[in-house]
């Protein structure tokens, strides 16, 4: 009996076991002590964290509703100011880099483009004159100040230095910290580092900012560093990576070396030992190095599946595998400086083969936004935001690498693939702010329509030097392609808004051809204004060979031509008094200027800066701008300073459709849910109307005017989108 | 003897690194990292958007959706990991968490009976405890009628492992008493029934079923951990908690694991 009892008791206590074993968990966690319930430090971290998140999300929501009636009675009696004549809540402006009326017009009239004909028909569409240069830098600052580029001192996207005769970068200048400790081997930075703005004048939204108006501005051009206001901000168009150029690329690849690439990137080898391939991301200079040019660089090693063409990438800690003719995530690599100081990065691999050779293309290393070594939004924590909300993103100003498809490193489908993958991050930022931005502004730059027009404007022509190669049968309509997307996210823009919210879309400029190059140092050199050293017909890069003594005038950039004045440049020779009838010399000689092998018309307007600037800054500019014509630009080597012996040349590079020329030929769009009245609109005119629909007063520095609406019988009323398919 | 606080460094630095690396080995640590980063996105949207209550709102409702999806998938990780730590904190427990009895210091030891009929006064009278020699009672047993029990209070004159019988209804179970200064594995209770209580406070095997005797339990006294600053103690649990949350998170970043 007392066996058969124990048994009992051992069954039912198994049976228990067994139930015990079920709610083993459940009754840890609610029944005993907490120091029972403790589950090591992995679940300790995630309980943690979940009731700080609430916890802080709890802090900062009771904040905000806490304090909110006394901020709205604060902004109540700002906003009469701001909104008491406002005409709209709300104002979306979508920058469509280098979008071109006619092409806009000629898609709208086959039926491709719905909702741009919908603005067209209930709202405005025209030309939008844009700056001289027409030239995106120069644009943009022009339509977010107000004012020509005396004014905001953006000229190109590099400027002169004239005691060297050298480029700079016109947007931003980036200097290390003054003071330097050394301890051993290390040379240890002391203070910080100091990002100038060269951009002057006031974007409008700081002034939305002042009367209490918030906005969402997201890659407008020429925003790096990004300053404070009222409102938050992505810098776009020359934030630099994280070597500090404007996009260098590397090609890691087992092909003995090649040509050098004239610009844009870098050959890395990668070497295979004991069956793994090692290869290298190379990236800044190191800033504890006692001299300059100490390159740091990630190490990452491949393992090629040849038969399944794909390889398997080791980065750091991240391990990933990428078939041939695809990109990776968004990998972050930390460069390390040593003594603890990392530069933190992000990149994308692409891989191009794997057998009989491999080569891995590295996307320029873009400054991380999840933790951004240098300031590319404001707050610093927008960036971040971003980042966690949807992922790593592109931050270079020129994200899309058209060097690395100029110089076949990239072909046509894997720079597509790049470029739509970057716009459809900035989309996805575009939504996000206008759901936040329910009341003031919210603008957003897409670069894409540029950088594709730029690359592929050879499809669109029969006869492109650039396309004679490829067969008609290969061609593919890309830009019509193009066009269609943005008119697709301009039907969903249009589903996110309401009759009290004016959509503007914009571009800085149109598009041309870029057929033919022309060398102006070539031409300068050939009429006598440039003289190179003795037994020298041509030059080298950034005017090596060139006799200072005896040269009168030069070019760099894309449009601007300068005088060796005395006084200014460093070796200069043209006395001042003087300078006025040489540039109307000069003018006279370029000014219809004829393509000998086609008889066209090269040159179209030859512009006195004197004449077309004012400002403060006007004597920062070149003294002439060049206006070529259409199917014409600055040749590669004229814009790096370089004299050659042809003056005309075809161009052969991707990059076969251009802007850099005639500002009156390359007008930009305006498209408008509301119709105005303006029959000749300009780019700097933008923020006048936007701070005058807004009722605020305007700053009496503007050189653009405000336009009216037309005035309409019944209420406006924004056009139904056509339903994306 | 290593020292106790010695010992709870030791082990929270290990258990803190193989808890890190099994949470990491059983987790979906791509998922985790989106739904904290998503977390923190929202977090940063109340900053961003202060003045725009619509936003606020939207993200607080946000951060409660998140934190839920975020534990949801460290549950999984959890399950594998809340077994073996709990059985190792309830092991240690028993060797950390209590001192041993003492010689020449009185002790208490309880028996709680059951009365399964109603309220016996006389129940607690025939029970009785055979003591091994180095163990005498200190004073005549107390009977605490209202919660079945009787309490005797013993003294140890020598250091080792006992077994004290108690006998009642005719029935001798014993318990385990152990005397010395040393660190030692103690079973503090030992019961009847009571299965989590079993588990959790008891290193022997149960009582039998048909015993009058539910518990019978040796008031070992707890174990405060000197830390060596300014006399402070603490529980070994508290500073084991602490430590391991510490190598966890120093570990959890040289191995780039998400928590």
């Amino acid at each position: 009996m007392y066996k058969s009892s124990n048994s009992v008791g051992h069954q039912s206590e198994g049976k228990r076991l067994r139930i015990a074993t079920v709610f083993l968990l459940l009754a840890i966690i609610l029944a005993p002590s907490a120091a029972h319930a403790y589950a090591g430090p992995g679940a300790g971290f995630a309980v943690l964290s979940s009731f700080w998140a609430i916890f802080v999300a709890f802090l900062y929501s009771f904040y905000a509703l806490a304090t909110w009636p006394v901020r709205q009675l604060f902004r109540f009696f700002r906003r009469r100011n701001a909104y008491g004549k406002a005409v709209f809540n709300r104002a979306v402006i979508l920058g469509f880099d280098g979008m071109d009326p006619e092409l806009a017009e000629r898609f709208m009239k086959e039926g491709r483009l719905p909702n741009l004909a919908k603005l067209r028909d209930k709202g405005t569409f025209n030309k939008l004159r844009t700056t001289f240069p027409a030239i995106s830098p120069v644009a943009w600052s022009t339509f977010m100040t107000g004012v020509n580029p005396g004014k905001h001192n953006i000229y190109d996207f590099l400027a002169c230095d004239r005691n060297h005769y050298l480029p700079f970068l016109s947007s931003a200048e980036i200097k290390g910290p003054k003071r330097q400790i050394k301890i051993g081997k290390y040379s240890i930075p002391f203070g910080k580092t100091e990002i100038k703005a060269m951009r002057k004048g006031t974007p409008f939204w700081h002034w939305l900012g002042k009367a209490g108006i918030f906005s969402s501005v997201i890659r407008v051009p020429v925003t790096f560093p990004p300053e404070k206001f009222q409102g938050v901000l992505l810098s776009g168009m020359c934030v630099p990576d994280l070597k500090g150029s404007q996009g260098t690329f590397c090609l890691c690849t087992t092909r003995a070396q090649g040509d050098k690439f004239r610009e844009g990137g870098v050959r890395a080898p990668i070497e295979k030992k004991n069956g793994v391939y090692h290869a290298y991301v190379p990236g800044p200079d190191n800033p504890l190095a006692e001299t300059a040019g100490h390159e740091m660089r990630v190490n990452y090693e491949i393992r090629p599946n040849v038969a399944g063409k794909t390889a398997q990438l080791t980065v750091g800690s991240e391990k990933f595998t990428i078939k041939v003719g695809e990109y990776s995530e968004w990998i972050p690599i930390e460069f390390k400086a040593g003594l603890g100081f990392n530069a933190h990065g992000i990149c994308r691999f692409y891989l191009k083969e794997v057998s009989p050779e491999v080569e891995v293309y590295v996307t320029p290393v873009n400054i991380d936004p999840g933790h951004p070594d240098l300031p590319i939004s404001h707050p610093v924590t927008y960036s971040i935001y971003l980042a966690k909300l949807y992922g790593a993103f592109a931050t270079l100003g020129l994200a899309e690498d058209t060097w690395a498809l100029n110089e076949h490193v990239l072909d046509d489908d894997a720079f597509l693939a790049q470029a739509y993958g970057n716009h459809h991050d900035r989309e996805q930022m575009l939504f996000d702010a206008l759901d936040k931005t329910q009341q003031g502004l919210c603008t957003c730059v897409f670069d894409t329509t540029d950088r594709i027009q730029h690359m592929f404007w050879r499809y669109l022509e029969e006869d492109h030097p650039a396309a004679r190669d490829v067969p008609k049968s290969e061609r593919r309509e890309v830009i019509q392609d193009l066009y269609q997307r943005m008119d697709k996210l301009i039907g969903r823009v249009m589903e996110k808004i309401d009759d009290e919210t004016l959509l503007m879309v914009i571009s800085d400029h149109g598009f041309k051809s870029f057929a033919r190059c022309m060398n102006l140092n070539a031409w300068l050199h050939q009429n006598g204004y440039l003289t190179l050293k003795d037994g020298k017909t041509e030059s080298g890069d950034w005017f090596e060979d060139v006799d200072w003594s005896r040269t009168r005038a030069y070019t760099m950039g894309l449009n601007g031509l300068y005088l060796n004045l005395k006084g200014r440049e460093k070796q200069g020779t043209v006395d001042p008094s003087e300078a006025q009838a040489l540039k109307e010399e000069i003018k006279q000689k370029l000014n219809g200027l004829v393509d000998p092998a086609s008889g066209t018309v090269g040159i179209t307007g030859v512009f006195l800066t004197n004449n077309v600037y004012r400002g403060p800054y006007s004597e920062n500019a070149p003294d002439i701008l060049v206006g070529y014509g259409a199917g014409y630009r600055a040749s590669w080597d004229s814009v790096m300073g370089k004299v050659t012996e042809k003056i005309f040349e075809d161009n052969m590079k991707a990059w076969s459709g251009d802007h850099c020329i005639d500002p009156r030929l390359v007008p930009g769009v305006l498209f408008s849910s509301h119709k105005f009245a303006e029959e000749k609109p300009a780019i700097v005119d933008i923020a006048p109307t936007i701070l005058k629909l807004f009722g605020l007063a305007l700053p009496s520095y503007f050189d653009g005017k405000p336009w009216d609406l037309a005035p309409q019988p019944n209420a406006t009323k924004v056009p139904a989108a056509v339903p994306a398919t | 003897m290593l020292s106790p606080l010695l010992i709870v460094v030791v082990l929270s630095v290990v258990i803190g690194l193989l808890m890190i690396v099994l949470f990491g080995y059983t987790s979906d640590q791509k998922a985790i990292g989106i739904a904290k980063d998503q977390l923190k996105a929202h977090l940063l949207a109340v900053r961003l958007y202060r003045d725009q209550l619509h936003v606020v709102m939207g993200s607080y409702g946000k951060v409660l959706r998140g934190t839920g999806r975020y534990l949801k998938l460290a549950f999984k990780p959890l399950l594998y990991v809340i077994i073996p730590i709990t059985l190792m904190i309830v092991w240690l427990d028993r060797s950390l968490g209590l001192t041993a009895i003492q010689t020449n210091t009185p002790f208490l030891l309880t028996a709680h009976i059951s009365d399964p009929h109603g309220k016996d006064p006389q129940a607690l009278d025939g029970v009785t405890i055979d003591l091994p020699p180095e163990i005498t009672a200190s004073a005549p047993p107390v009977h605490v009628a209202a919660d079945n029990e009787v309490v005797w209070r013993l003294v140890a004159s020598q250091d080792g492992s006992y077994d004290v019988k108690i006998v009642a209804a005719g029935q001798t179970v014993t318990k385990s008493v152990r005397v010395t200064s040393q660190l030692a594995q103690l079973s503090p209770e030992r019961w009847r029934d009571h299965f989590w209580q079993r588990f959790f406070s008891s290193g022997e095997s149960a009582l039998p079923q048909n015993s009058t005797v539910e518990s019978i339990v040796v008031d070992y006294p707890e174990r405060n951990i000197s830390l060596g600053v300014a006399g402070y103690e603490m529980n070994w649990i508290w500073l084991f908690f602490i430590l391991s949350m510490i190598a966890g998170f120093i570990f959890k970043e040289l191995l780039g694991i998400e928590v």
